[in-house]
C-alpha cells in the first residue's frame, strides 16, 4: 500500500536534500523526540543555528518526518511501499536509504506510542478478595451470611480506581463458571482459526 | 384490616394501635430469634390470659417470611448479581492499523441495596489478565470451601 503525500507535505520535506546528509540524521532525531516528548522549538532553534538553515525550515522539516514516519508506522507498509511512497519526492538515493532505515529502525516504537491514543475501556489491573460472614445486623440477630468481598482494581487512562463490591457463594461460583467458559472459547476453533487468518 | 367486616366494630386508632403493636413484637422476637417460653413469658407480663398467648405463639410458628425479610434488609457494599463477557479481536482502530489483538471485554451486573439499580461495571482484560481474575476468583471459592468443612 503507497502513502500519498501531499503538496504541502512534499514542500516540507524539500529541505532535506538541501540541508545534506548529517543534517538528515539531526532533523530524524528531532522528529522521533518530537513523537516521544512533544514539540521542542528550542532544539529546533539549536539545529537551525547548527546547520546554518532558517528555523520555520527546520520546523517544517521535522513535521514532515514525523507526519512520514507515523502515517508508514500507522499502515504498517513494507519496505519496497515505503520506497515507492517517497520516490516521488526525487531525492537521492543515499537519502532515500537513510529515510527507509530510519523508519524500519523506529517502527516498532512509534507503533507502542500509537497504540496508547487509542480510544481505551477502563481495564483490570487487579482483585483482592476477603471472606466476610456476617452474624448480626439492626433487623436481625445470630445470622450467619457469609459473603466474599472484593476490591476491583482498574486503570483507566492512568488513573486507577478501585471499586470495592460484594457477592454470595452461590453467584461467585457461577462467575467462575461463566469466565472459565470465556476463557474457553479463545482455545476453540472458530477463534484459532480467525486469529490464524487474520494477520 | 380497616376494611375487615369482622372488625368494624372496634375503634379504628385502637385496631391501628393493635396492629403495630402485634407487628412490632413480631419483629422484634424474629430479630433475638425469641422462643416460644420467651415470648409467652413477656406476653404474660403484659397481662394476656393463656388463650390468647397460645393463638399468638401459634401464629409466631409461621415467621419463616418475616425472617427471611429482615435477613435481607441491611446495607452492604454494591452486590454483584450476574456476569455477561466478550470476547473481540481488534483488526484496526483510528491511530493504528493492523493491530491484531484479541481482548475480553467483561460487565459485572451490580445491585445496589438502596436504590436497586447501578451504572454496571465493566473493564477490558487480556486473556492472562482475565486468567489472573479467574485464578483469584477459585482461590475465594477454595477458603470459602474449606472455612464450611472446618
Amino acid at each position: 500500500m503507497l502513502l500519498v503525500l501531499s503538496a504541502e507535505h512534499r514542500a516540507h520535506l524539500g529541505c532535506l536534500p538541501r540541508a545534506g546528509g548529517a543534517a538528515v540524521g539531526e532533523l530524524g532525531r528531532l522528529a522521533l523526540e518530537q513523537l516521544r516528548r512533544g514539540a521542542a522549538p528550542r532544539a529546533c532553534e539549536t539545529a537551525a543555528r547548527k546547520l546554518n538553515i532558517g528555523v520555520d525550515t527546520i520546523q517544517h522539516g521535522v513535521e514532515g518526518l514525523v507526519y512520514l514516519l507515523t502515517e508508514s508506522s500507522k499502515l504498517m507498509i513494507s519496505e519496497v511501499d515505503f520506497h515507492d511512497s517517497i520516490h516521488v519526492l526525487g531525492f537521492s538515493d543515499e537519502l532515500n536509504k537513510s529515510l527507509l532505515q530510519l523508519y524500519l529502525d523506529n517502527r516498532k516504537e512509534i507503533r507502542s506510542i500509537l497504540g496508547e491514543l487509542a480510544p481505551r475501556l477502563p481495564s483490570y489491573h487487579s482483585l483482592e478478595w476477603r471472606l466476610d460472614v456476617q452474624l448480626a445486623s439492626r433487623s436481625l440477630r445470630q445470622q450467619i451470611k457469609p459473603a466474599v468481598t472484593m476490591k476491583l482494581h482498574l486503570n483507566q487512562n492512568e488513573d486507577q480506581t478501585a471499586q470495592v463490591l460484594q457477592t454470595d457463594p452461590a453467584t461467585l461460583l457461577h462467575l467462575i463458571q461463566q469466565l472459565e467458559q470465556a476463557l474457553g472459547e479463545m482455545k476453540m476453533n472458530h477463534c484459532r482459526r480467525i486469529v490464524r487468518n487474520m494477520k | 384490616i380497616l376494611d375487615d367486616p369482622d372488625l368494624k366494630d372496634i375503634d379504628p386508632t385502637v385496631l391501628k394501635h393493635c396492629h403495630a403493636a402485634a407487628a412490632t413484637c413480631i419483629l422484634e422476637a424474629g430479630k433475638q430469634k425469641a422462643d416460644i417460653s420467651a415470648i409467652s413469658t413477656c406476653l404474660e407480663d403484659c397481662k394476656l390470659d393463656k388463650e390468647r398467648i397460645e393463638q399468638f405463639c401459634t401464629e409466631y410458628q409461621h415467621r419463616e417470611l418475616v425472617t427471611v425479610v429482615s435477613f435481607s434488609i441491611g446495607r452492604s457494599p454494591l452486590h454483584i448479581t450476574d456476569v455477561s463477557w466478550r470476547l473481540e479481536y481488534q483488526i484496526k482502530n483510528s491511530q493504528l492499523h493492523k493491530t491484531y489483538q484479541p481482548s475480553y471485554l467483561v460487565t459485572l451486573n451490580v445491585e445496589n441495596s438502596d436504590s436497586g439499580s447501578h451504572p454496571d461495571v465493566s473493564f477490558s482484560c487480556t486473556m492472562e489478565q482475565l486468567q489472573d481474575l479467574v485464578g483469584k476468583l477459585k482461590d475465594a471459592a477454595k477458603s470459602l470451601e474449606r472455612a464450611t468443612q472446618m
